[in-house]
């Protein structure tokens, strides 16, 4: 008996072998075969018959599925695989969620990330405030890089020698022989001036003079006064802002009269405000330089080319081309002044501060050099800071390790989950930065003291720089959120998931790399700043071969100077004072004078540079300056003031003098005459360089410093009556004085200001360093707590534990040291080659070094592993 | 399977909605009843049409109260059946060139 529906039935199962057979596809080929058995019994099969022609009509399960097996293939390929949106704003909210419950998760760690790249950061911010300020240097002049100042490259006779020092009328003469040149002025002083209103008598340092070009060149914001009057009257002055405060305090200053020096009177034209800018040109009043020439100077040296003494400024066509023009100035001052072999050459407005280095400039320029060395730091301490993130996420990942895996599970890609972590460490940069803000506002005043700067929270309306901050921020974000991302995305989540993947084996090479990197900088760093110390003790203590100590010394200017004799007489009287002299510059740096002196049986073609200065008698006698040969300058030889020369011993050697030096011919100058002495060698200048050839002739006219040597014990009342004896002797000057070897310690003010910043910085590197080491340690011994537990149960002490905990991070300091030492036995070598006179490189630096790295490293670390192996082991083991 | 299936079956549809059983006859018809495939293998194919979305198909209750699945031709399935037409023809034509020619007597 044929069933139809059971012989139906059977022919379904055939289908249900083939995984493409889905129901309604098989019901579809059924109805099929009911039709066909349907028109084959109507053509009068018997219904087996009927049944057997419609399934052969029908065909094989295997073709039919072969075929839909085809339609699935196409079907496959032609679906775009499931791949997430670049950005799905529906997980925003869900990736805020986790990045804020994975730093509520690990306070701790999350205080060290945010803390350490704030402090980065705000170092960081600190430092680009000081480049743009450094930088920002005379750019305020509108015509800045139309501006150039001339100076003279001495190369010709002394080696590599500048001078930005020239004489009155070479800004006029350039002016009419080059059209390119349209304004010029000189810029200039000659002493300190008293200045005095009414009762208020100030000597002004700051007193400069200037041609009336100088408004029309220079950007300087007059407050007061007409500009195009300003300098029509000679007898004019303009001020500050600070010194018209000075003088007049609220009363309106133009048309006010000013007396200089007690013997002309200038009339205030204008106040000028120069407070907020940065200007390479420096001045508290300005005066036409007219009256420098008939009040100081004397007319007649308005033309005397070979008066070198003042700046000159220029400013060329728009169009003009300072190349050019250097080059048409070659020999240019042969034209006016025959034996001048020197050359001008055009420095630009804009290069004075950070890229001078030309002789007889103000001190106070900054440096490109510091400008790099600081910047390089602070790039140091963010990295440490970016390092600690590194390490510490990294570290942790293992708590993320789930996350991860689930979300790649859903569908994750590992473009999102790059973009997700990213996001993270950028969102904790961002944090930092915020908290770097406020730390900036607090490290200001510090940072001012140490850089001897004024800088203000004027960033706060910058918004270049604001936007420079924010994008400095995101860019630590990126590069300390790099190697956490990239390793975090790699996990594969089915081992993840499985739990047979230990996720803190985040290469462990790596990790210690970067410990070591850290505390190379740190051990580098330290290195660097006791070096430093060294080197500025040893110059400050250094016998300089003459006696510096408990001289005053006083400036002698305008009508002081007719009074020196009386003055110094006066000062004697007093018998704690010792000695009374006078010479032209400071002992600590005497400068270098042009030409080559005349001796007796100099060869033709000899020459010799060699520093000069002038001095008063009683000058050896002040200073102690042990004489080898001969006598000091003295009274009893009418002729000392004239001819007499006192030379040092480096001196003798080099003129190839036979000993006796004394008595023979010597002359420079014009002026011939005999050396009568020999002195000892002695540090004159600064100890970055060699003693070189020294002569001192005494020249009356030329003094400008009194020194005063008096008794050690009873300083202040020694003072106090010398200045009693001034008031007496009214000399319509105020009595100011300082001591001598304040100079001698300022000498090296740059250094001990580079020490202060290797110390400031040494020491946030090895702060940030330590944060990071303290969290991995305490990462560590988490992570071990059971090892610990078991170790202690079966006996070890707490010491040994401490022991074994701490060893492998002493071997990561240990390896930092290595790295450290050789980079800073170079670096230091090349810096000690700016001194001529120089410490060695003491070994013991560098094992103190080590010491010190290793000391804080060992206490951060055993804070927590301490903790660590003391936990009672019943707690670590009661679990499991 | 062949390559004129698939306008014939477009062909069909275009005259009217219709169910498989009925569309692989008429298939055979017009092919003269001479296919080397069976007919459960057009259902794969009509499938494919329709994941090409040149037709549709619904479930519906035919006459005789069966459920059947009818097809219709989609817009792209008409455009389709254009452009095969012109493919088609175009073949045609250049067929009749390339032979000789022959003489029509009927």
């Amino acid at each position: 008996m044929f069933d139809l529906e059971k012989e139906i039935r059977k022919w379904k199962k055939s289908f249900q072998k083939y995984e493409v057979s889905e129901d309604g596809l098989v019901a579809d080929i059924e109805l099929h075969l009911r039709d066909a058995y349907n028109a084959q019994r109507q053509e009068g099969l018997r219904e087996e018959e009927a049944f057997l022609r419609a399934v052969a009509q029908v065909g094989t399960a295997e073709s039919i599925a072969a075929e839909y097996n085809k339609n699935r293939i196409v079907r496959l390929n032609r679906r775009s695989p499931l791949r997430p949106g670049r950005f799905m704003p529906a997980l925003v909210w869900n990736y805020i969620k986790t990045a804020l419950r994975a730093i509520r998760r690990q306070k701790g760690y999350s205080l060290i990330n945010v803390s350490g790249l704030a402090i980065g950061l705000a170092v960081c911010m600190l430092i680009i405030l000081w480049v743009v300020d450094e930088w920002s240097f005379d750019r305020f002049n509108t015509k800045a890089n139309r501006i150039f100042r001339v100076y003279r490259d001495e190369s010709a006779t002394q080696k590599n020698s500048t001078s930005v020092l020239t004489p009155p009328p070479m800004a006029a003469a350039l002016k009419s022989d080059f059209p390119e040149i349209v304004k010029a002025t000189r810029f200039g002083y000659w002493h300190r001036q008293l200045v005095t209103y009414k009762d208020k008598r100030f000597n002004e340092p700051g007193f400069r003079h200037a041609d009336p070009d100088f408004f029309a060149m220079f950007s300087f914001p007059l407050v007061k006064g007409n500009p195009e009057t300003i300098f029509s009257n000679p007898y004019s002055v303009i001020l500050t802002e600070k010194t018209a405060a000075k003088y007049f305090g609220e009363e309106d200053p133009i048309g006010k009269i000013l007396t200089v020096n007690n013997s002309f009177d200038v009339t205030v034209t204008g106040v000028i405000h120069n407070e907020s800018l940065n200007s390479s040109l420096e001045f508290d009043l300005l005066s036409p330089f007219e009256i420098l020439l008939k009040e100081s100077i004397g007319e007649d040296n308005a033309d005397n080319w070979g008066f070198n003494s003042f700046g000159t400024y220029v400013m060329l066509e728009p169009s003009a081309s300072a190349e050019n023009l250097n080059q048409k100035l070659a020999g240019y001052l042969k034209k006016y002044a025959e034996e001048d072999t020197d050359e001008l050459v055009l420095q630009p407005l804009t290069d004075i501060h950070l890229f001078s280095n030309l002789g007889h400039d103000l001190h106070n320029r900054g440096d490109i050099k510091y400008v790099w060395i600081f910047s390089a730091l602070a790039v140091f301490v963010l990295l440490i800071a970016c390092v600690n993130f590194m390490n510490l996420t990294t570290a942790r990942s293992a708590n993320r390790a789930r996350e991860v895996g689930l979300r790649k599970v859903v569908g994750a890609g590992r473009p999102q989950l790059i973009r997700q972590f990213f996001g993270e460490s950028i969102l904790m940069a961002l944090f930092a930065l915020v908290i770097a803000l406020f730390l900036l506002e607090f490290l200001l005043p510090l940072f001012n003291t140490l850089s001897g700067k004024q800088l203000t929270s004027a960033w706060r309306n910058n918004p270049a720089l604001l936007l420079g901050f924010i994008g400095l921020s995101i860019l630590t974000g990126i590069s300390s959120g790099i190697y956490p991302t990239l390793f975090l995305s790699s996990f594969q989540p089915i081992r993840i998931l499985k739990g047979t993947m230990s996720p803190s084996g985040a290469n462990p090479l790596f990790r210690k790399a970067l410990v070591v990197f850290q505390f190379s900088l740190s051990v580098f760093l330290i290195i660097g700043t006791l070096m430093i110390s060294r080197q500025l003790s040893y110059m400050r203590n250094i016998d300089l071969g003459f006696n510096r100590e408990h001289i005053i010394h006083l400036s002698i200017h305008g009508e002081l100077h007719e009074k020196y004799g009386a003055i110094r007489e006066r000062f004697l009287q007093n018998p704690d004072v010792l000695h009374v002299t006078a010479s032209m510059s400071l002992p600590t740096n005497i400068q270098g004078s042009p030409g080559t002196p005349m001796w007796e049986g100099r060869p033709p073609e000899a020459k010799m540079e060699i520093k000069a200065d002038f001095v008063d008698y009683d000058y050896i006698e002040t200073f102690e300056i042990p004489l080898v040969e001969g006598r000091s300058f003295s009274r009893e030889y009418s002729t000392d003031a004239e001819t007499a020369f006192i030379v040092n011993e480096e001196a003798v050697r080099r003129m190839g003098l036979e000993k006796p030096a004394v008595g023979k011919r010597f002359g420079f100058w014009s002026i011939d005459g005999q050396i009568i002495g020999v002195m000892k060698d002695a540090h004159f200048q600064p100890l970055h360089q060699k003693i070189d050839p020294l002569v001192f002739k005494m020249f009356p006219g030329w003094l400008r410093r009194m020194y005063v040597k008096i008794r050690s014990n009873n300083v202040s009342a020694t003072l106090a009556s010398m200045r009693k004896a001034w008031d007496e002797m009214n000399l319509g000057y105020p009595f100011e004085y300082r001591f001598l070897d304040e100079d001698f310690h300022n000498l090296y003010n740059n250094e001990a200001r580079l020490g202060k910043i290797f110390q400031s910085f040494a020491a946030l590197a090895v702060f940030i360093a330590c944060l990071g080491l303290f969290g991995l340690a305490s990462f560590f011994a988490e992570q071990r707590t059971k090892e610990i537990g078991i170790r202690k149960v079966l006996g070890s002490s707490t010491a040994g534990i401490v022991a074994l905990l701490n060893q492998e991070f002493l071997k990561c300091i240990a390896a930092a040291n290595l790295v450290a030492w050789p980079i800073a036995y170079f670096v230091l070598r090349a810096w000690l080659q700016k001194f001529a006179y120089r410490t060695d490189i003491a070994i013991w630096i560098f094992l103190l070094s080590a010491a010190l790295g290793l000391a804080v490293a060992l206490l951060t670390v055993s804070l927590q592993t301490l903790r660590a192996a003391r936990a009672s082991p019943a707690d670590s083991l009661k679990y499991e | 399977m062949a390559a004129s299936t698939r306008p014939i079956i477009l062909a069909i549809l275009s005259r009217g909605k219709d169910y498989g059983y009925s569309i692989i006859q008429k298939v055979k018809d017009t092919s003269g009843g001479h296919l080397e495939w069976t007919d459960g293998m057009l259902y794969p194919v009509l499938q494919r049409m329709e994941m090409d979305g040149l037709i549709q198909s619904q479930w519906k209750l035919s006459r005789e109260n069966r459920p059947r699945r009818y097809y219709t031709i989609t817009e792209k399935g008409c455009k389709e059946l254009a452009s095969e037409l012109v493919s088609w023809w175009n073949i045609w034509q250049a067929l009749t060139r390339l032979s000789a020619p022959i003489p029509v007597e009927d």
